[in-house]
């Protein structure tokens, strides 16, 4: 018994190595004044000083969050209003049938959504650029959205819908002061959830962007492509510090909501 | 007529894809009194409250409410409030939220609610609870929580669904004393679910007594104790002695091989019927004094009496209630006065609410 939990330990262990290797070995070089990835001189902040003074990655950085931030706020309200939908259909089937057609979305490769964004919006005419990749962006967040949102709708009591019509709630009442108040933490984890997902989103963006517009990963692939600049490193490792950040405050906030649902804690 | 009926209920039927869950079940609510709707689980209970609520609609009938039909009036228009089984309070709002949220609705000023509020929790004995979050509170405060936000709202009829069921016994006991005690000081309209017939007989002026989606028996505790109507509420009310007998005459019945002194009569000459004697109303006597010889099969102490299992010489079993012990293997009399024997008509069912009924339709 006790042998296997020290296996289990150790399968984790070197799992968590070998994810983690290549981001701290990249981390390592953004600081390496020598100019490579394989040769470690010296210690550097030229690298940062170099991403910091560059005006177009600036403004690509910009985009990037303007795009994330506009998605996951757009796609959690749609997402949310899915969710409810999908609560509110009555017969099991349909039920299933939109729950399925949602996880599809979710599992389904990049690439052919991607892909068929691009089909879609040269046949439509949208013009590739911001809205293209605002819009792909949005339709991939909504299913991450109503994934989350869902299991907090079917973990409330209808009885609580009830009680809320017999105390003299009409429908608006209900939404505002019973459901919504009660999947806030679902809509929280939705948001961020499709926060990072279009924050890191690289290959729907590759297909759908076009006329100079960018985002963050777009752009360190291609300058990846055209040769080694270790401020690509220091570009990462500013996203990967912000991505810790986002699901450390994330863990923050789930945190605060389940100890104001759950038991024991005082205010 | 004298009666201030508050709720009526007229051949209401409700089905659920075409399973009949109440079936045709007429009956009258009046002003100010303590109801209780008792059956056993499933038997549509709760289909009566959420009909009476709002929550749903009769499939046919008529529902009338202060003697008008409210079949298509929404629940959040009617003047009923319900405490919900699992008491359904919010759980991202405080106590005083909770109890505030119906007035909050009604969009009335802040001082009047607190006014409100604090007078409500002062009939449940929760004052200074305020500010408690719900995980906070036990689970008879809660319960207490979800009376004090239903009767807030001064409704005109309170609605409670099996309120007691997930208390302990002590707890319980205390909270039936306290419920039958706010609803004569209230003066409102109680209509309390229970599928405990103890429960029933101690807190209610009137008990419907519900089986498959039909209300078998209502009437007072006491009714529905002494003179069941059918096999079904002898043998769900309390436990209770039923064997197959005749009706030789008026007050005249042959059961176990015997013939007795009964105070019931109307039936056919001759006519197959079911007696029901309860097993406190026997009384161990000799076996010479006994109308009736039985053998003593098993004996169990209850507590206050002891519970005797016997078998008459026809194999029918007797339940015995008594103070008095006996031996295992005994030949002993049991005896009973005639007003002790109570005759019914074989699977009769009480269509029209004890005789008192509805006649107006
Ligand atoms: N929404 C529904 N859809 C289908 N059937 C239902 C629905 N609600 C209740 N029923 C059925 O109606 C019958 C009566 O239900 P009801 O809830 O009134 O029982 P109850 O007397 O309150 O029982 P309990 O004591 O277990 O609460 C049950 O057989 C139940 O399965
Ligand atoms: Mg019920």
């Amino acid at each position: 018994m006790k042998r296997k939990v020290k296996w289990d330990n150790l399968y984790l262990i070197i799992m968590f190595v070998i994810l983690y290797t290549p981001i701290f070995y990249l981390i390592y070089y953004s600081f390496n004044s020598g100019g490579t990835m394989h040769h470690f001189q010296g210690f550097t902040l030229e690298w940062y000083k170099e991403v910091f003074q560059d005006t177009r990655l600036l403004i690509i950085v910009l985009n990037t969050f303007v795009i994330a931030l506009l998605a996951s706020a757009i796609s959690t309200i749609l997402g949310v209003m899915g969710a409810l939908a999908i609560y509110y259909v009555k017969k099991r089937r349909m039920k299933n049938l939109l729950l399925t057609l949602n996880n599809v979305l979710i599992v389904s490769p990049d690439v052919i959504i991607g892909a068929s964004f691009l089909i879609l919006f040269t046949i439509i005419g949208i013009q590739l650029g911001f809205t293209s990749v605002l819009l792909s962006h949005i339709a991939f967040s909504v299913p991450i959205v109503v994934l989350m949102v869902l299991p907090k709708l079917q973990e409330m009591s209808p009885t609580l819908i009830d009680a809320a019509r017999d105390l003299g709630a009409n429908q608006w009442n209900v939404l505002t002061k019973v459901i919504l108040p009660f999947i806030t933490p679902g809509i929280f984890a939705g948001f961020f959830m499709a926060l990072t997902y279009s924050l890191d989103d690289f290959a729907v963006t590759f297909f759908v962007t076009g006329n100079g517009f960018s985002t963050l990963s777009v752009e360190i692939y291609s300058r990846a492509r055209q040769g080694i600049s270790l401020s690509i490193n220091a570009l990462s490792t500013l996203l990967f510090l912000f991505t810790v950040l986002l699901v450390v405050g994330y863990y923050f906030i789930s945190q605060r909501s389940s100890r104001l649902y759950g038991m024991g804690g005082r205010k | 007529m004298s009666k201030d009926v508050i709720i009526r209920f007229e051949h209401v039927t409700k089905q659920y894809d075409g399973l009949v869950v109440l079936d045709d079940v007429s009956f009258e609510i009046e002003r100010g009194k303590f109801y209780t709707l008792l059956g056993p689980s499933g038997c549509g209970k709760t289909t009566i409250l959420r009909l009476i609520a709002g929550f749903i609609e009769p499939t046919k009938g008529t529902i009338y409410f202060n003697g008008k039909n409210i079949n298509h009036v929404p629940a959040n228009k009617r003047q009923v409030n319900t405490v919900f089984q699992d008491y359904a309070l919010f759980p991202h709002l405080n106590v005083f939220e909770n109890v505030a949220f119906g007035l909050r609705v009604k969009k009335m000023k802040y001082a009047d609610i607190q006014e409100k509020v604090a007078e409500a929790l002062r009939f449940v004995n929760l004052e200074g609870y305020e500010h408690r979050e719900i995980r906070e509170m036990s689970g008879g405060q809660r319960q207490r929580v979800a009376i004090a936000r239903a009767i807030v709202n001064e409704p005109e009829v309170l609605l409670l669904d099996e309120p007691l069921s997930a208390l302990d016994l002590k707890l319980r006991t205390e909270m039936q004393y306290e419920l039958r005690e706010l609803q004569r000081r209230l003066g409102i309209t109680f209509i309390f679910v229970t599928h405990d017939q103890e429960e029933a007989l101690a807190m209610s002026d009137q008990i419907f007594v519900l089986h498959k989606g039909k209300i078998q028996q209502s009437g007072t505790p006491k009714d529905i104790y002494d003179e069941p109507v059918n096999r079904f509420v002898a043998d769900f009310i309390g436990e209770s002695n039923i064997l197959p007998g005749t009706m030789i005459a008026d007050f005249l019945v042959e059961f176990a091989g015997k013939r007795f002194e009964c105070v019931d009569q109307g039936f056919y000459p001759n006519e197959p019927v079911e007696v029901v004697i309860r097993p406190e109303d026997l009384e161990i006597t000799t076996r010479d004094q006994g109308k009736l010889q039985v053998r003593v099969d098993s004996q169990l102490f209850r507590g206050v009496h002891y519970e005797l299992c016997c078998y008459d010489q026809h194999g029918n079993e007797w339940l015995v209630h008594s103070t008095k012990k006996a031996e295992v293997g005994e030949e002993i009399g049991l005896y009973f006065e005639p007003e002790a024997i109570h005759v019914m008509r074989v699977s009769e069912a009480q269509e029209v609410s004890d005789g008192e009924g509805s006649d107006e339709t």
